[in-house]
This record gives structure tokens, sequence and C-alpha cells, in this order.
């Protein structure tokens, strides 16, 4: 069945890791949106969804990979170097946020990339 | 509505608060040696301050719960008392030749210019990358 084709779990932790950068790009949005607003906290997507993802894919499962869901979270890991109670630093969000657009460049190419080899492999070119 | 370019909301709120912010400061800049306001006292400093809102219209179990927009709570006048220069042949000087100034110290508004042009840029940024990684997700499975 072509369900198979679509159901591997790189292919799967490669749309849901998609989703994540989406995610993250909103946070990092919200935080550089609200980098000078008085005891804001920098939001993240929520660190137990990375060690969920991780066991799931470790565990090559597709379902458990499909099933889990990102959300955003205060990170509180974040130290407030200012004095205004705001966690958010202008530079090292900057870095994430470029980081993050790279991620999600190499994920869409994961993507295609998939879906290139699925097409070669129906039509017998590329 | 399907949203092509994540955090635009977040985003735009802040461009609008910087805008204002900026408005502000060129109104104490353009008013730093206003002797005589509309209530006949020296002109007084201006600041904003900024709050945030979570954003509207947003489920509560969707996954980006959570993201907050910026908003302008209000836009409030500086208590700092009037700087005092003496300057006799002023109209507006008192019996000891004393003039009250705004209390408006132009480096601390420079300084505040640059700190929100550089914010602005920032979210500026954001948008630009939503909108490089909203091209990418067009534009998988595309032949190449």
């Amino acid at each position: 069945m072509i369900d198979a084709l679509f159901t591997d779990s790189d292919y799967v932790a490669a749309k849901k890791m998609l989703d994540v950068s989406l995610l993250r790009h909103q946070a990092i949005a919200s935080n550089l949106a609200n980098v000078e607003t008085p005891n804001y906290k920098r939001l993240d997507v929520s660190p137990s969804f990375e060690a969920q993802l991780r066991q799931a894919v470790a565990g090559q499962d597709s379902a458990e990979i499909a099933s889990l869901q990102p959300a955003l979270a205060v990170d509180t890991g974040a130290i407030s170097g200012r004095s205004d109670g705001n966690t958010v630093q202008l530079e090292t969000e900057m870095l994430k946020l470029n980081q993050n657009t790279v991620e999600n460049t190499l994920e869409t190419q994961l993507v295609s990339g998939s879906l290139a080899r699925l097409r070669l492999a129906i039509t017998g070119k590329g | 509505m399907i949203n092509l370019l994540t955090g635009i909301d977040s985003t735009s709120s802040a461009l609008d608060a910087e805008r204002i912010r900026m408005d502000v400061i060129a109104e104490n800049i353009a008013n730093a040696n206003v002797t005589k306001d509309v209530d006949g006292k020296p002109y007084q400093r201006q600041e904003v301050v900024f709050e945030s809102v979570l954003r509207a219209q947003q489920d509560a179990d969707s996954p980006d719960a959570g993201s907050q927009t910026v908003q302008i709570a209000r836009v409030q006048r500086d208590s700092r008392p009037p700087r005092m220069v003496y300057n006799p042949s002023h109209p507006d000087a008192n019996k000891q030749g004393m003039v009250a100034m705004p209390n408006i110290n132009i480096h601390e508004e420079m300084v505040d210019m640059i700190a929100s042009s550089r914010s602005y840029e920032a979210n500026l940024a954001v948008v630009k990358n939503a909108r490089a990684m909203a091209m990418s997700a067009l534009s998988i499975g595309r032949h190449s």
C-alpha cells in the first residue's frame, strides 16, 4: 500500500519537526515583540516535547511520533540580567530566529526529498 | 483564515508599538525647549509603557497557546522636576532670572530612539524569516 510510503518514521519525524519549527518561530516572534515589556518571560517549545520526540524516533514508532503535540511554555532556564524582570535577550533571540529558519529549510528539503524519491519510484524519472 | 506567516500577529503589534514610541520620542525632542505648554507650564517629558497581551482568538488547547502580542498600555508624563536655567532675558524668567525648561535630556531621548529602532529592525527580521519559511513550505514537492 502507498500508505507505507508516508508512514516511514523519518518522514513523519521531519513533518513533525516542521510543525515544531513554525511553533518555535511563533515563540520567538512573541519574545521579540515583547523585548521591552517589563516582567515578560521568554517562551519556547516545551522541553518535555523534545525528550518525547527523541524517545519516539529512537523507537521508530511512526504512530507515536505523529501523535505527539508540541506546546509553548515559559522558558524557566532563562535568567533575567535586567532590572525590569524581562528574560528576553535580543542577540540570543536573533540567533535562535536564524537557526530556526535554517532548521526549517532543512526539514522542508527532507520532506521534498522523500517525495522526490517516491516520484522517482513511480515514474522511473526524476 | 489560514496564517501563512507564523507570528505575524505578535510582530505587527510590536511594529505598531515601536512606531508609537518613536512618535513620542519625536514629540519630546521637538518640545525640548518649550517653556509654555498648553497648560502654561513647561512641557513635560512623556514616556510609553509597554504591556504584553495574550493573542486574541486563540484556543486554549491550540499548540501556540501562550504566545503574546504587545501594546502600549499608556503614555505617561515623566514627573521629574523641570530643569532650571539662568536666562534673565527670557520672557518666562522668574524674579531670580531662572527659566523652568522641560525635563528633557536630549541624550536620553537619542538612546531611547536607537533602542526603539533596533527592536523595530529585530521585528522586521522576524517577518523576513517567516516569509522565507513560508516560501520554502510552498515549494515542498515541487519539481526541481
